[in-house]
């Protein structure tokens, strides 16, 4: 999942760091209120994040609101196509695949946001640890993640997932991030050295300030909209990582499903009930398309350097 | 920049190390008995032969040194679910098939991806422009499952009297078309935005505009100046890239039947075959640690801001 | 892979514990021809003009060594390119092979083999009795480490042997086989076997060219070293994608085989397969369409399903739950025929007992036995269910993440949901899973979902199962009436008394009083894609083995 936008995020990052350092102490609220002026601006990421909120909306309200009960085994309403009743028809249980459809949202996209904080939070300590210390250690602990870069995560979590045996929400996340914070690690190291020779940061370490106050009232603030940004340059990747694993037959375990999982049963049918690969596949599409949009918007708005003129 | 290679080269080692030593310890977290295929249970006396003739009666620490020793010396060891095969059968079997599919879809990714992004770029804010991005955005986005399967469906079981292409399978040429676009296709619409953004900022640099000042043919600029300068974040990409390949090469192999490393992994994974799993595994990571090895060193050459900042 | 080895996992293995005691004979055993339509005579029409198959076989043998090969597609290819000293014919009974003819001592403790003089390796050396005494104890030996080495503990000395720690040579001569002349084998058993006969109709009892092994040591089985003795030879193998047989000619019975070249893919996706055989590059798929893509193919002519001697059940750990009639009470409620119908799909036989339909002495087992209804007895079960007087309300049931296995958990659960149960459902990988369950079974497990498949065509295979030492019973269940009986069968030596010793047990295990530690679903079929031209001929027989010598390609 990493191994997509690498470069662009590290640039990115640093970019954004570096804008947003430049002004930082003193018109916070500004700059915020500029980068939701320059989002707002953008069209396409405008566009995503309406459908990317109704989308969550909709995993969210629909099972509240559903009449049916989405574990009922009905078989005399198995595969129907979708109708007004059942707009995304039913299941080979009967069951109806607009209340699923939102259930498996929620863990789909449940997963994919507490996957990519998971990697977040591994790569922030790494790099923070990293960039903290400087030295032979940052080195050390650099010369590793370079040589890394880029590892395929995928088979360190088909082994992950050997070894859990069970695949839930959690182990599904542990899986996910295990071989996947890398890239983040890098960023956040590389806006760590960036602020610590910062000059602001410099004179309130030079003055006597303690680090943790250089840390939690500088660097930690300015490091948000980068954070935010690596959020949804991030999630596509694990959402589409979930969907892949659970196609490959090491998915979330029922009753629980995800969109990937769904899709894996509507592989069988796919030839006389293309409805039940169609609707999770066209779901977790879009949930990426919009993510992707929204990581542009965020990096426009949050970095003016690479604005577009 | 000798001695930067150097470096490079014998930080590596102690990569390698790390890698092994982390997949091996996963390994050994992993329950079940890879000597036990069916719902009959083993017993004892054939356990322990099987046990004793694949080291596994051994403490950790001995095991892993064997494995280490084995893996400098190329001998990754013998499989314990085909027992009339190696690790290394396994991987020059297995091996040359995904690199030939990885190859195809790299080249396909290129080939349509690299032009897609220049003349966006050139076409900029044209309808082109935009159909092309918002093409390669949902390429992006669409799983390569579905990808998959519904390019098995429509070209080689609905139409497949006409386009002659086998569902599955990697033997004929024919059999390669399918599988390699499906698993350039993500790539392509990577390369089409990232050579897109690459050009559009070249374009913008002071010494463009003055060549083209110059009154050199624009067409030429184009060409020469910036596509160059314009394919090195391609350069540095193809690392990541890889992974990402190796990533759908998992999925494509499984759909398509095609007898790669990434189907057999997870064969491997589910029969417990400990010494396959490890093998392929510390191979991934070494190509990977290569691959990322030569886009630093290459890198280094095409872009003399970094040779500088890094002599 | 994926689909059969894990739903039916198909190897045809001899329990054990078996070959230790002695029972009755094989008897006449019934052709399990159940309510498949496999069995249909072989077409009309003409001799095709080219006699040329291409079979996915479903998975990559994992070896072709007889001595380590432990699958059923291993076991398919190496029946085929192999000449075995029996052969089971259609109901499961001994015909010669290699082995032209044998004798039993009165004792039966000794069983000679005579062996045809015309037996031939591929690379012109006679097949002779030397060559199974060294192969046999080669296998034994504990330095192959062969998983099936037990096929042999019935064996004089091989116990041993195959455990030695020290002066193994000495115990290796021990082993009790022997070639008092080239084609003469004569083997010394432990005690009685008269199933021994079925047994050595097994791959792990298929003779290897010591020259060929000598020379190639573990690469002996590769396409260019290998030295075979059966109807067809290895032309290509391409791990984990093709293996290709063609025709031997020098085979001592070539005349009687039709095919000339059997080419083999490997694919393990159920819907990758169907694919495949859609658009003709396959004419036989034997791990059949996926169960939700057969209603599609019910009905058309390249469809069959073959006879099978397994049984799939689910399970429950009897310290979990401890009242009998809320384990009756769970076997009712599942309606077995709606699992059938609509998920399973292969005309699967509703299961009544454990031991399934077409198993010698269970022919009639349908009419005679009404204790588990195709479709249930739901409001038996509630009575059962009001009567309990600790119910478990809160119910987990088990399976292996593989495909099939969830759709008829879901299922169940939604069934018992109509008993006031809470049923939680969890997955885990086979491997895991396996050990998960014991014997003794995880304290976590309440319900579980496992299957058998027949070793040999005696229902002592499946019945022994649930005695209180056995290694395959994971249920906690343990009763000693049960276990004296099981032991008063072995030693019953006439058919009819032993099967009458059969259906006690089974009355233990879920009569009218039984104890009903585990409750069986249905009784395995095997489902295949075979096309038109090739049907009749292409059979796979009960314990999942194609016979290719008699396939035959006719037009149509």
């Amino acid at each position: 999942m990493t191994s997509v936008n690498l470069r662009e995020p590290v640039a990115v990052a640093e970019g954004a760091a570096a804008g947003a350092v430049a002004g930082a102490p003193i018109r916070q609220a500004g700059l915020w209120r500029d980068a939701l002026h320059r989002y707002v601006r953008n069209k396409g990421a405008v566009a995503a994040a309406v459908v990317f909120s109704l989308v969550v909306l909709y995993c969210l309200i629909a099972p509240l609101a559903s009449p049916y009960d989405p574990t009922e085994v009905d078989f005399r309403q198995a595969y129907q196509s979708p109708s007004w009743a059942h707009p995304f028809g039913t299941d080979q249980f009967g069951r109806d695949l607009f209340t699923r459809t939102a259930l498996g949202g929620r863990i789909s996209i449940g997963i994919g946001f507490a996957a990519t904080l998971a990697i977040l939070l591994i790569g922030v300590t790494y790099g923070s640890v990293s960039g903290f210390l400087g030295g032979k250690v940052d080195n050390l602990m650099m010369r590793f993640l370079d040589a890394l870069y880029g590892l395929p995560y995928l088979p360190f979590a088909i082994v992950a997932l050997a070894i859990v045996g069970t695949v839930n929400f959690w182990t599904m996340v542990f899986a996910l991030s295990i071989a996947s914070w890398f890239t983040s690690a890098r960023i956040v190291r590389g806006q760590i050295i960036t602020l610590k020779e910062n000059d602001y940061v410099r004179a309130a370490t030079a003055v006597g300030a303690r680090w943790h106050r250089v840390l939690g009232r500088h660097l930690l603030p300015n490091t948000l909209g980068v954070l935010i940004i690596a959020v949804f340059l991030e999630l596509p990747g694990v959402v589409l990582g979930e969907a892949i694993l659970s196609f490959i037959g090491l998915g979330i375990s029922p009753p629980a499903a995800s969109w990937g999982s769904m899709a894996e049963d509507g592989r069988d049918v796919y030839q006389i009930h293309p409805h039940i690969i169609l609707i999770p596949s066209i779901a977790i599409a879009t949930l990426v398309l919009c993510a992707n949009f929204m990581a542009d918007g965020f990096r426009d708005a949050l970095d003016p350097r690479t604005r577009k003129s | 920049m000798t001695a930067l290679v150097i470096r490079r080269l014998v930080w590596t080692i102690p990569v390698i190390l790390l890698v092994i030593l982390f997949t091996f310890l996963l390994m050994k977290q992993i329950k079940g008995n890879p000597f036990r295929h069916t719902e009959r249970n083993v017993p004892v006396a054939i356990q322990q032969n099987l046990e004793h003739k694949f080291h596994l009666d051994q403490p950790w620490y001995v095991q892993y040194a064997y494995y280490v020793k084995g893996v400098f010396t190329f001998d990754l060891g013998p499989s314990m679910a085909l027992r009339n095969q190696t690790v290394n059968d396994v991987v020059e079997e297995h091996f040359p098939t995904s690199l030939e599919l990885g190859l195809f879809a790299m080249l396909f990714a290129i080939v349509v991806g690299v032009p897609l992004g220049v003349v966006s770029a050139l076409r900029s804010n044209s309808v082109f422009d935009y159909s092309a991005m918002f093409l390669s955005n949902v390429g992006f986005a669409v799983p390569s499952f579905l990808v998959a399967t519904l390019f098995i469906y429509f070209f080689a079981l609905k139409w497949g009297a006409f386009f002659d292409l086998p569902t599955n399978g990697w033997s004929g040429w024919n059999s390669k078309i399918l599988p390699s676009i499906a698993l350039g296709l993500a790539p392509m619409a990577y390369f089409a935005r990232l050579v897109r953004g690459s050009m559009l900022e070249t374009l913008q640099q002071d010494y463009v505009r003055t060549a083209m000042a110059k009154g050199l043919r624009w067409r030429r600029v184009v060409l020469v100046h910036v596509l160059r300068n314009s394919l090195i974040p391609a350069v540095t990409a193809a690392g990541p890239l890889l992974g990402f390949l190796i990533t759908g090469s998992f999925v494509i192999e499984f759909i398509f039947a095609i007898p790669g490393i990434g189907r057999y992994y997870i064969t491997a994974v589910e029969a417990r075959d400990y010494s396959v799993v490890m093998g392929l595994t510390v191979l991934l990571s070494v190509i990977i640690i290569v691959a990322n090895l030569l886009v630093d060193i290459l890198y280094g050459f095409l872009d003399p801001r970094t040779r500088e900042a890094r002599a | 892979m994926r689909r059969r080895s894990t739903l039916a996992i198909g190897a045809v293995a001899l329990a054990l514990t078996l070959l230790a005691a002695a029972c009755g004979g094989g008897g006449s055993s019934s052709s399990g021809n159940g309510n498949g339509n496999g069995q249909e005579k072989a077409a009309a029409g003409n001799l095709a003009s080219s006699q040329v198959i291409t079979v996915n076989w479903g998975t990559e043998p994992p070896s072709l060594d007889p001595g380590l090969a432990t699958d059923t597609t291993s076991s398919n290819i190496l029946l085929n390119v192999m000449d075995p000293l029996v052969r089971l014919d259609d109901k499961l009974q001994p015909k010669p092979s290699l082995a032209q003819s044998w004798d039993v001592s009165p004792n039966g403790r000794t069983v000679t083999f005579h062996l045809r003089h015309d037996g031939r390796w591929t690379n012109g050396d006679p097949v002779t009795a030397q060559d199974f005494v060294w192969s046999w104890k080669r296998t034994i030996s504990p330095e192959l480490a062969a998983d099936y080495a037990y096929q042999f503990y019935g064996v004089v000395g091989a116990q041993a042997y195959n455990a030695c720690k020290s002066n193994c040579a000495a115990l290796a001569d021990k082993v009790g086989v022997s070639a008092p002349d080239k084609y003469t084998l004569k083997v010394r058993l432990t005690s009685r076997q008269p199933w021994f006969l079925q047994q050595v109709a097994h791959h792990s009892f298929l003779a290897v060219n010591k020259k060929a092994v000598d020379r190639w040591g573990s690469k002996w089985t590769e396409a260019s070293h290998i030295v075979t003795d059966g109807p067809f030879k290895l032309a290509r193998w391409r791990h984990d994608a093709e293996i290709d047989l063609v025709k031997w000619k020098g085979w001592r019975d070539a005349r009687d085989v039709t095919l000339t070249r059997v080419n083999g893919k490997m694919i393990s996706d159920g819907t990758t397969a169907v694919q495949a055989f859609e658009a003709g590059e396959t004419d036989a798929d034997v791990i059949g369409p996926p169960p939700d893509q057969t209603p599609r193919f019910k009905g058309r002519p390249d469809y069959q399903v073959f006879p099978a001697l397994g049984t799939y059940y689910y399970g429950f750990n009897v310290k979990n739950i401890p009242d009998v009639n809320q384990r009756r009470a769970m076997s009712l409620a599942i309606d077995r025929q709606t699992i059938i119908d609509n998920i399973t799909q292969a005309n699967q036989i509703p299961a009544q007992a454990y031991v399934p339909k077409g198993m010698p002495g269970f022919a009639t087992i349908d009419v005679k036995s009404k204790w588990l209804p195709a479709h249930g007895d739901l409001d038996q079960a509630k009575q059962l269910m009001a009567r309990v007087k600790d119910p478990v309300k809160n119910v987990t049931l088990w399976f292996n993440n593989a495909p099939g296995h969830k759709p008829i958990a879901i299922a169940v659960q939604s069934m018992w949901k109509k008993l006031g149960l809470h049923v939680t459902l969890k997955a885990q990988d086979f491997a895991q899973y396996l050990q998960f369950l014991g014997p003794p079974p995880n304290k976590a497990v309440d319900a579980f979902r496992l299957g058998w498949i027949a070793d040999f065509p005696d229902a002592i295979n499946f019945l022994e199962q649930w005695t209180c030492t056995s290694g395959n019973n994971n249920t906690n269940f343990c009763d000693p009436r049960y276990d004296t009986l099981v032991k008063k069968a072995r030693q019953t030596p006439d058919d009819n008394a032993r099967y009458g010793i059969y259906h006690q047990l089974q009355e233990i295990l879920m009569g009218p009083n039984g104890q009903l530690p585990f409750t069986p679903i249905y009784w395995y079929t095997y489902p295949a894609l075979v096309k038109e031209s090739i049907k009749g001929t292409f059979t796979i027989n009960p314990l999942d083995s194609v016979d290719l010598t008699k396939v035959q390609v006719r037009e149509t």
